[in-house]
């Protein structure tokens, strides 16, 4: 006997139009219930997100049909990736068998749906359909039961968790009830091959043939009106992320990372600046509201939010979208709350985990960008004094510039000034440069470069802070006057390649900077020290110890520089422990985002739980290869109380002691 | 009404000062200019006046100096004043408090202000007589040091600030001049769209020599770091080290531990 | 060579500080007179003349009047220096008479030059200016405490003054200062924090010190301004003026307002980053060392 079946099998070719009809009429609710949307998406500000078309679409095949994002975060990401594949097996499934009945058959006289193939098909559908039971049994476990922290329940979930679930069964009672009809009586052969339908099929058995096909009537009709049902609720539930998160896999920006808008500040036409309300974000921003799923992966990963400060990047993306909702002209920063905005490290932590590609950092920033250059605020008086320092003084301390230069003192270095030709210039930094514990890490460097027969120069006193601090609170004003400053400078010397040992110094030169005019290889010391052991042109003696290793944001994040400051402390001796959080996960040490500048006066602080985490390791020794960072952790190491079993060092400072003489 | 406010623009204080070559005032090299703390609360107040007056409320803002001091000219025009008067000198430094009141005084006088706000002093020189003596020189009624202002039809409500934290207050009727002191205020910073605006502000320079008609009455004869007060020890070193020495110096020098 | 002091008398009490007048005349070598706005049941306790006028009707701040008063007593004295202290009475008076007398007047002196000159700060006391009037005449007002006060003694002889009341100006009363809990003024042992201390939370690590040391906390200016430390500690013009056995400045660069609050302390220790830190100046024993590092580090050694 042939392994095929008949569809449409006691329903009757009858109901074809009129499916048809229900089912375009459902798809038409969802487009409807988009359709809708599209006013709110448009209150934002224009923004170019159809360009690296080709890349953009590869990308958004990557991501949705591989669940790349979804699946790098196992607790939730497993049941979700494999729902997804078992669920979109079965809606494949279902569509060869709709075109295999009223294409196929009536047009073509082929049928695909038969033979080995058809074994195989049942099979496979048989099995994703008990999968994605699986999935959603685990879902709904994690949900309802286990409850993660922070992980909200509301309508939406009762509704999508009870609805699929229900397609699914009934799909495999309607099947059991068709097999216990047909094939278990007539090919049982074939019924090995839908092992669950076999299994309901042998349930319904007893019934008469008559009761079986009003029951397979019925649940057939069911199935159908919940299948509709679904289609009709994507667009009104949380079930709306099927199309919106996908569509974020192609809108995600495909500019570097940590790229902000600069702001033209010729132009005198424009009045407002950063946002107020939802109309000055971008469309992307308020389409972002849309595209989360409050799986709060970022709040579980913000420092802010894990040390107690009133910062959820979570809350603030579904915020937008209330407002963007329900109450269009409503002041956005009174909604999120100015402490929220100030709490943030803009550690990237969220961007980088977010499986829906939202930009939530850069909406935090405009919304600075409102506070400070449109009300002259500031997150405390300690940040008006520094920022009032760095116009005066070119640095947060406050400290005479012309001193800027003076730790170099007795260095083998040359000052641009006097002699620019140089191999590298060495952008120093306001902390390298001022603060008494940074200053080792511009020495050691520096030792580093003699070792290595590189010729660096400084920009003593006229080097200016890089403005990375004031442009990440938001004051895009003084960034620019002091950016502009340091690249007229630094092309006037006509320097080949600048490297930094501050990461916040490197993103904005190397980044930033480009925006306005500089485009010159900058490079981070960690990878420059590592190419020039690479080369050999630097040779270590290496001398055992054990660390632990925190990636800076803007290093690992934000520049992908994982494996190279590894290297090279393994190089020098070096055996690591990894705390949990590390490389792209890796934890913030509060000083971000212009926090350097900021006391922390909210919930506990930030540098303290990430020396907790390095103390956890059980190694005596942190390394990090960040001025803030360094500066953060010595204080959280003072602070926390744990000077007794940790102690941080920067990189330059272990690589430096171990020179080969 | 017409408001002026004074304001000089000062080094920064963390500057290290070095004597210039004929040795009677700052050499400029290395130096970083700003506006003078104590006028930055005058500025604020008498932008605060300005707004709370409303229409028909002129804020002028003045300052002497070379062409550097247009800077922080700008500043105040961003922070709200509505116009400004440059006295371009070269050579200011050079001018005693009563010339500079007198150029200020002579500035005014046919220009209708009815409240002149200053800094209480100066961060560099530090005299606290030029806002005195232009109201002297204006006959305008004067009180110095104030933390707290507060005007009403035609009076003036000042808090001064005494020493040992008690404050005096007065009521002055206008035309008044006030020097303002920490504790006043917290001034504004400039948003950004008034930066903009201030750079459309007009700002009438004016050559010192058309307006100044008075001679120095004292003369800076040096200018130089203080002498070091002989006896005092100064520790260096590791802190184990020094804790000690202290120790050793308190049981010694003081009664405090035994 | 003549000099007319002009002391001060504040809520109906003469000030100790107007000893430091006749100090000055003294060190200047010059006669004296004085002139009072005070009241004849507290006389200052020195010789010759004073010119008293009652506070009762030429009040105690009242600028207009007092500036007649003392331009009628310079008539009749015609002294070649009018001396005041540089304080909220003689910083607001002063100019008034110079500018009335168009001489020269020469602002919180604090030293006096052979060449006719007198030594002044500049840069919130990093520099020094040697000033000279023009003509012989000049009004000056003189640091408080950079002069030491005349011992006390004698009987002055009285002329009493008066003038009419007038001007534009109206004195209302004086507000009185922020409640103390404390009386830095009365204390042995001053532990203060300044702004190098860091930030507010490391205030404990000072606070313990002073304690260690049976002292009080004191704060500059800056660390009050920032809510670091409640008003009633802080040490300085505008706060406290004390006179402690043992002064400890933690992380206090020494502005001058804070120099003359504390300068007259019998042992000043300074902790300061900074070797060239203006207070060194005055520091018995200036520890060049991070605060944060060193005052923890002797706190325990002290508890032991």
């Amino acid at each position: 006997m042939e392994a095929t079946r008949q569809i449409y099998w006691n329903i009757g070719h009858g109901v074809v139009m009129p499916m048809y009809v229900l089912a375009f009429a459902a798809i038409g609710v969802m487009v409807w219930g988009f359709w809708q949307r599209l006013p709110v998406w448009r209150q934002g500000k224009a923004l170019n997100r159809f360009d690296h078309f080709d890349e953009r679409v590869k990308r958004m095949i990557d991501e949705v049909f591989g669940q790349t994002k979804i699946y790098r975060v196992t607790d939730g990401g497993i049941f979700h990736a494999i729902f997804f594949w078992s669920f979109l097996i079965l809606f494949v499934g279902t569509m060869l068998v709709m075109i295999q009945a009223d294409f196929f058959t009536p047009v073509l006289d082929v049928n695909l749906l038969s033979g080995e193939f058809y074994k195989a098909f049942s099979l496979l559908l048989d099995v994703a359909g008990i999968l994605a039971i699986i999935m959603l049994a685990g879902l709904f476990i994690r949900r309802f039961i286990t409850k993660p922290k922070g992980l909200e329940i509301v309508r939406d979930d009762y509704i999508v968790l009870q609805l699929l679930f229900a397609i699914l069964v009934t799909g495999f009672l309607i099947e059991g009830v068709r097999m216990a009809a047909t094939e278990i009586q007539q090919n049982p052969a074939l019924a090995r091959y839908s092992p669950a339908g076999l299994l309901v099929g042998q349930l319904f058995s007893p019934l008469t043939v008559g009761a079986l096909l009003v029951t397979h009537k019925i649940l057939w009709w069911l199935h159908f009106v919940l299948v509709l049902g679904f289609f009709c609720a994507i667009p009104y539930t949380k079930l709306r992320h099927i199309f919106t998160t996908s569509a974020n896999a192609f809108l995600a920006p495909f500019e570097p990372k940590g790229s902000i808008a600069t702001i033209n500040m010729e132009d005198d036409t424009i009045e407002q600046f950063g946002a107020v309300t939802i109309q000055d974000l971008t469309w992307k921003d308020i389409f972002d509201a849309d595209a989360c799923t409050s799986c709060k992966r970022c709040q579980d990963r913000c420092p802010a939010y894990a040390t107690d400060k009133p910062l959820s990047p979570m809350k603030i993306v579904k915020q937008i979208g209330e407002l963007a909702d329900g109450n269009p002209g409503g002041n956005l920063i009174e909604t999120v709350s100015q402490e929220a905005l100030w709490s943030c490290t803009t550690c990237r932590a969220c961007q980088n985990i977010c499986p829906a590609n939202i930009e939530h950092v850069n909406k935090i920033i405009e919304m600075r960008r409102n506070l400070t250059l449109m009300e002259g605020a500031f997150p405390g008086d300690e940040v008006r004094t520094a920022v009032s320092n760095i116009e005066v003084n070119g640095n947060p301390f406050g400290l005479a510039y012309a001193a800027r230069g003076d730790w170099a003192d007795g260095l083998q270095l040359s000052v641009m000034e006097q002699d620019a030709d140089v191999d590298i210039l060495y952008f120093v930094g306001c902390y390298a440069s001022f603060d008494k514990r940074n200053q080792t890490i511009a020495r050691n460097f520096i030792t580093i470069c003699n070792a290595a027969g590189v010729k660096v120069g400084i920009l003593g006193k006229e080097e200016k802070c890089c403005g990375e601090p004031v442009r990440k609170l938001g004051n895009e004003y003084l960034y620019q006057m002091t950016a502009n400053e340091n690249i007229e400078l630094i092309k006037a010397y006509n320097v080949k390649k600048i490297v930094t040992t501050c990461p916040h110094c490197f993103n904005t030169l190397a980044r930033d900077y480009k925006d306005l005019g500089l485009d010159i290889p900058v490079e981070h010391y960690s990878t420059y020290i590592n190419t020039l052991m690479d080369t050999n042109r630097l040779k270590l003696t290496p001398e055992p110890f054990s660390f632990t290793y925190h990636d800076s944001c803007y290093i690992g994040r934000y520049m992908d520089i994982i494996e190279q400051p590894r290297n090279i402390l393994l190089q020098a001796g070096g055996s690591i422990t990894e705390m949990d959080k590390n490389g792209y996960d890796s934890f913030c040490c509060g000083a971000g985002g212009g926090r350097i500048i900021a006391e922390e006066k909210l919930g506990s602080k930030i540098s303290e739980a990430r020396i907790k985490m390095a103390v956890d390791t059980g190694t005596p020794l942190l390394v990090s290869n960040c001025p803030f960072c360094l500066t953060m952790f010595e204080d959280g190491i003072k602070t926390g109380g744990a000077e007794e079993q940790i102690k941080v060092r920067d990189l330059a400072e272990i690589v430096a002691e171990r020179i080969t003489a | 009404m017409k408001l002026l406010v004074c304001i000089k623009q000062v080094p920064d204080l963390e500057s290290r000062f070095k004597p210039d070559a004929a040795g009677v005032w700052y050499n400029e090299t290395d130096l970083a200019f700003r506006m003078n703390e104590y006028d930055e609360y005058a500025v604020e107040q008498a932008v605060q006046l300005r707004e709370k007056l409303g229409e028909g409320t002129e804020l002028t803002v003045i300052s002497i100096g070379p062409d550097r001091v247009v800077e922080t000219i700008k500043k105040a025009l961003a922070m709200g004043c509505d116009n400004a008067a440059h006295i371009q000198d070269p050579a200011a430094s050079g001018k005693d408090p009563w010339q500079i009141a007198s150029i200020i005084a002579a500035y005014s006088k046919d220009k209708g202000f009815e409240i002149i706000f200053t800094g209480m002093q100066s961060q560099d020189r530090g005299s606290a007589q030029v806002g005195v003596t232009i109201a002297e020189q204006l006959g305008f009624a004067c009180t110095t040091t104030i933390v707290g202002f507060d005007y009403d039809n035609g009076a003036i409500t000042a808090k001064r600030e005494l020493e040992g934290g008690i404050k005096g207050v007065v009521k002055l009727k206008i035309p008044a001049l006030v020097t303002c002191q920490l504790g006043l205020n917290t001034p504004r910073y400039p948003t950004l769209p008034n930066i903009m605006k201030a750079k459309r502000k007009e700002i009438v320079v004016i050559p010192v020599a058309d307006i100044l008609r008075e001679e120095a009455l004292a003369a800076t004869v040096s200018f130089h770091p203080p002498a070091k007060k002989g006896g005092g020890i100064v520790l260096e070193g590791d802190v184990a080290d020094l804790v000690e020495k202290v120790i050793a110096i308190l049981k010694d020098k003081t009664a405090v531990l035994r | 060579m003549k000099t007319l002091l002009i002391g001060e008398y504040r809520e109906g009490k003469l000030l100790e500080s107007t000893y430091e007048l006749p100090g000055f005349a003294e060190k200047l070598g010059a006669e004296t007179a004085m002139l009072l706005v005070g009241d004849e049941s507290q006389l200052p306790v020195c010789n010759g003349t004073l010119y008293l006028a009652d506070a009762a009707t030429c009040g105690e701040y009242n600028p207009d009047l007092h500036k007649k008063l003392i331009l009628e007593t310079v008539q009749k004295e015609n002294p070649d220096y009018i001396v005041f202290l540089h304080s909220s009475y003689g910083w607001d008076l002063a100019p008034r008479i110079a500018a009335s007398l168009k001489i020269a007047q020469i602002s919180e002196v604090i030293g006096i030059q052979d060449d006719g000159s007198f030594e002044v700060g500049a840069c919130n006391g990093k520099m020094r200016r040697n000033v000279k009037p023009a003509a012989g005449r000049a009004v000056i007002t003189i640091q408080a405490g950079a002069f030491t006060a005349a011992e006390p003694g004698g009987t002055p002889t009285v002329l009493k003054v008066t003038a009419e009341s007038g001007g534009a100006l109206e004195f209302i009363g004086y507000e009185p200062a922020e409640k103390k809990e404390i009386d830095l003024a009365k204390a042995e042992v001053i532990v203060s924090a300044g702004r190098g201390v860091g930030k507010k939370d490391n205030i404990p690590v000072i606070a313990a010190l002073a304690k260690a040391l049976g002292g009080e906390l004191g704060a500059s200016r800056p660390v009050v301004d920032a809510e670091w430390i409640a008003h009633d500690h802080q040490v300085g013009t505008t706060g406290q003026t004390v006179s402690p056995k043992l002064y400890v400045a933690c992380g206090i660069s020494g502005a001058i307002q804070h120099l003359a609050g504390m300068k007259k302390s019998d042992f000043i220790i300074a902790i300061n980053k900074d070797k060239d830190a203006p207070i060194g100046e005055i520091a018995d024993v200036l520890v060049v060392a991070d605060v944060m590092q060193f005052v923890p580090a002797l706190t325990a050694k002290i508890a032991k």
